[in-house]
């Protein structure tokens, strides 16, 4: 830790020196002026919730994410009833030194589940969702081939919402 | 990530982002949005805080109930008990 924050960290001016200093070009982010809408029908204790990350997090009866990945629009489908203690993270974007102990500080999937048996949410899906892992370049294909393929099988479990935590 | 919410959205269904990273967050642009100022790894907090876990995610929960606006963003009042920095490429594998 070099340098200290009060305020959010400049992420686009200083991943844009990061990679320029090992000679790619700037990363060219997209920039989009609007948003799409779907309004929440019903109350949150009658709603299905699944949970996806992108930290590279995968069950170890599963291949390891691949550290470096770049492009890689793998997605694993994780049994909702997964133990907590049963994933490994291979991912060089981020520090997951806490979320290797503890894989809630980044994917509370216990949490979600306490959530469910109170019954603040409805229910929980059948599966909890792992991939899009970072430095996806080839952003088309998120946008018409493996965003609309995830979104279809959230439609298949009855998702009602979706929590998205990237990393 | 805000692609993919932005993706499901169109597709029907609603979601809501916990990002990290404020201004990658508002140029991507996803429908609804929660910022928490933590390292990136740490978007539900510190490890076994369950507490905390559960606070932010319930601020998650509640921010799809009551956002209105697509594009929300809405900033969580908490602040990371320790300095931290932008570096890519050197943490663990």
């Amino acid at each position: 830790m070099t340098t200290t924050t009060t305020g959010p960290i400049a992420y686009v001016e200083g991943l844009a020196k990061h990679y320029g200093s090992m000679g790619h070009p700037p990363y060219q982010w997209t920039i989009n002026t609007d948003a799409p809408w779907t309004s929440l029908t019903r109350p949150l204790s009658q709603c299905r919730v699944t949970m996806l990350t992108s930290g590279g997090i995968s069950l170890c009866n599963m291949p390891a994410f691949d550290p470096m990945a770049r492009n890689d629009h793998r997605l694993d489908a994780i049994p909702v009833t997964a133990g907590s203690t049963d994933f490994q993270i291979h991912d060089s974007y981020y520090d997951h030194r806490d979320a290797d102990q503890d894989i809630n500080c980044q994917f509370p999937i216990d949490r979600l589940r306490e959530l469910a048996s109170s019954g603040e949410i409805g229910s929980l899906a059948p599966r909890f969702w792992s991939g899009f892992m970072g430095r996806i370049y080839n952003r088309s294909k998120v946008l018409t081939e493996s965003g609309p393929a995830f979104a279809d099988e959230l439609k298949r479990d009855g998702v009602d919402l979706l929590i998205a935590v990237p990393a | 990530m805000g692609l993919v919410c932005r993706v499901v959205e169109e597709a029907g269904i609603p979601t809501v982002c916990l990002s990290t990273g404020r201004d990658l967050t508002q140029q991507v642009r996803p429908p609804r949005s929660v910022f928490v100022n933590f390292p990136m790894g740490n978007a539900f907090g510190a490890p076994f805080d369950s507490g905390s876990q559960m606070a932010i995610l319930r601020a998650v929960l509640a921010c799809a109930v009551t956002a209105r606006e697509p594009g929300t963003l809405t900033d969580l009042p908490l602040t990371w008990p320790k300095p931290f920095a932008l570096e890519p490429g050197k943490s663990r594998m």
